[in-house]
């Protein structure tokens, strides 16, 4: 054995420099990757979804509270001129002093007044306010309310009209873009039960097609949210809508 | 109201694959971590390398004296680089050699040579290693991606099979989660492509410069012998 290979020992058992700090790098890499992957790849899969556009007029704004000006304060009398005060004679009259003249209370007692009959307006008006405002605040989560599920019931509709127009076989000879409207009943279990033609299109062979393709959908997808179940719809079908 | 988008993001994906293609990902993803290991590690000893090598050049041609010099690679073995072991392994076969009566200089030069030759060979073992690992990554990881795609792609046409009507959105998911497998195929084989051939280029260099050392230290060596 030479002196070399005693530099290394047995061939090959050489010691890894840095091995540790280069699997904590790599461990670093590929917690940066994953971090990568969940923050910047996400696909979005949505149905075919209507857009619904509410146009609200803005909320009529606050009726003025009339202000009314407030009251000039009332002047305050003006005081009795104090009586000028006669010198006493030496002899002691028997005879009371008059009694100083009070400031009238009046003026005091109207203010005070006044302020409680603002303060009773102004809660009047508060009271007033809370309860407009409480009633708006109602009507508008009411026409949220409704336009969710109105939004949740067309996307709903719009599912079983994909269902069925996947199924449609188009005759070759449509003039035009013919609507026809279809009334369906359905069983809870999505199934259909009748079919009746609404309003025809005005081309037979189309008609037929449609309510062919009706039927052959059964069971018609079923609403995400199972309150929105209807058992009769109106489905509105054109040849060129896709 | 129930939300009608569903959110397709990496981790359904990959849980919802087959079986055959989360073992694919996982292989995948075991190679990446030891294809990146083996990158930085290799990062860090070629520039040690590289910066011993330097050092000792610069010592060596600095006139510094041939023994000190040994004393010195001697004492420090465990720390010397690639570049002073050749020398040292050089110098101590020439000093035996020497040290032997009626040698002649030509054998004393060529013993040292065939020392220096020998630990020449083994430090470019050294510096190589783990360079075959990243190459096979590089060539075959996409090949594994790619067997993992197929198979999830086969998967998702088949349960297209059982539907009378075919629609993208019955096949798109499993062929968006194949994909990922492809995906990261290429990230594990692209590093890894580009640093083995950034580093078999180091090490070569790195070759280079020991054996145009052996030579010139052969002649010096062979100088002292004909003294």
């Amino acid at each position: 054995m030479t002196a070399a290979t005693l530099a290394y020992g047995v061939y090959g058992s050489r010691p890894r420099p840095a091995m540790g700090r280069a699997a904590a790098l790599s461990a670093l890499v590929h917690l940066a990757l994953v971090g990568v992957l969940f923050l910047g790849v996400r696909f979005q899969n949505s149905p075919p979804a209507t857009v619904t556009v509410e146009l609200w007029d803005q909320p009529p704004p606050p009726p003025r509270v009339e202000e009314k000006p407030p009251a000039p304060p009332p002047k305050p009398a003006p005081e009795p001129e104090p009586e000028p005060q006669v010198k006493k004679p030496d002899i002691a009259l028997k005879e009371k002093p008059k009694p100083k003249p009070k400031p009238k209370p009046e003026p005091k007692r109207d203010l005070a007044f006044e302020k409680q009959l603002r303060e009773q307006a102004m809660l009047e008006q508060k009271r007033l306010d809370d309860a407009r405002r409480e009633r708006e605040m109602r009507e508008l989560i009411a026409r949220q309310q409704a336009a969710a599920r109105d939004k949740a019931l067309r996307t709903w509709t719009d599912k079983i009209r994909d269902k069925i127009r996947g199924n449609i076989i188009l005759p070759q000879d449509i003039p035009g873009n013919p609507e026809a409207i279809f009334d369906v009943t359905l069983l809870p279990s999505g199934e259909v039960l009748t079919v009746r033609k609404g309003k025809s299109s005005g081309h037979a062979g189309y008609d037929d097609a449609v309510e062919r393709a009706i039927m052959k959908s059964s069971p018609l997808p079923l609403p995400d949210d199972r309150t929105l179940f209807q058992r009769r719809l109106e489905l509105k079908f054109r040849p060129q809508d896709r | 109201m129930p939300t009608v988008t569903q959110d397709l993001d990496i981790w359904t994906l990959v849980v919802h694959a087959s079986f055959v293609v989360k073992i694919v990902l996982a292989v995948l993803v075991a190679v990446s971590f030891m294809s990146w290991m083996f990158i930085f590690q290799k990062w860090f000893v070629l520039r040690r390398s590289l910066n011993q090598t330097l050092k000792f050049e610069r010592e060596f041609w600095g006139g510094q004296d041939l023994n000190a010099l040994y004393q010195g690679a001697v004492n420090h073995r465990h720390t010397i680089g690639s570049l002073e072991r050749v020398f040292e392994a050089g110098y101590r076969e020439f000093a035996k050699l020497r040290s032997q009566t009626g040698t002649h200089a030509a054998d004393m030069v060529d013993g040292a040579r065939r020392a220096m030759r020998a630990t020449f060979q083994r430090e470019m073992d050294f510096l190589e290693r783990h360079l075959s690992f990243l190459a096979s990554t590089g060539s075959v990881s996409p090949y594994v991606g790619l067997f993992g795609t197929v198979w999830g792609i086969m998967h998702a046409f088949r349960s297209l099979a059982n539907v009378q009507q075919a629609t993208l959105a019955q096949v798109a998911p499993g062929i968006a989660e194949a994909l990922v497998a492809t995906a990261i195929g290429l990230f594990a084989a692209i590093p890894a492509v580009v640093a083995y051939n950034r580093y078999s280029h180091d090490v070569d260099r790195l070759g280079n410069r020991f054996e145009s050392f052996m030579e010139e230290f052969s002649n010096i060596l062979h100088r002292q012998a004909v003294r």
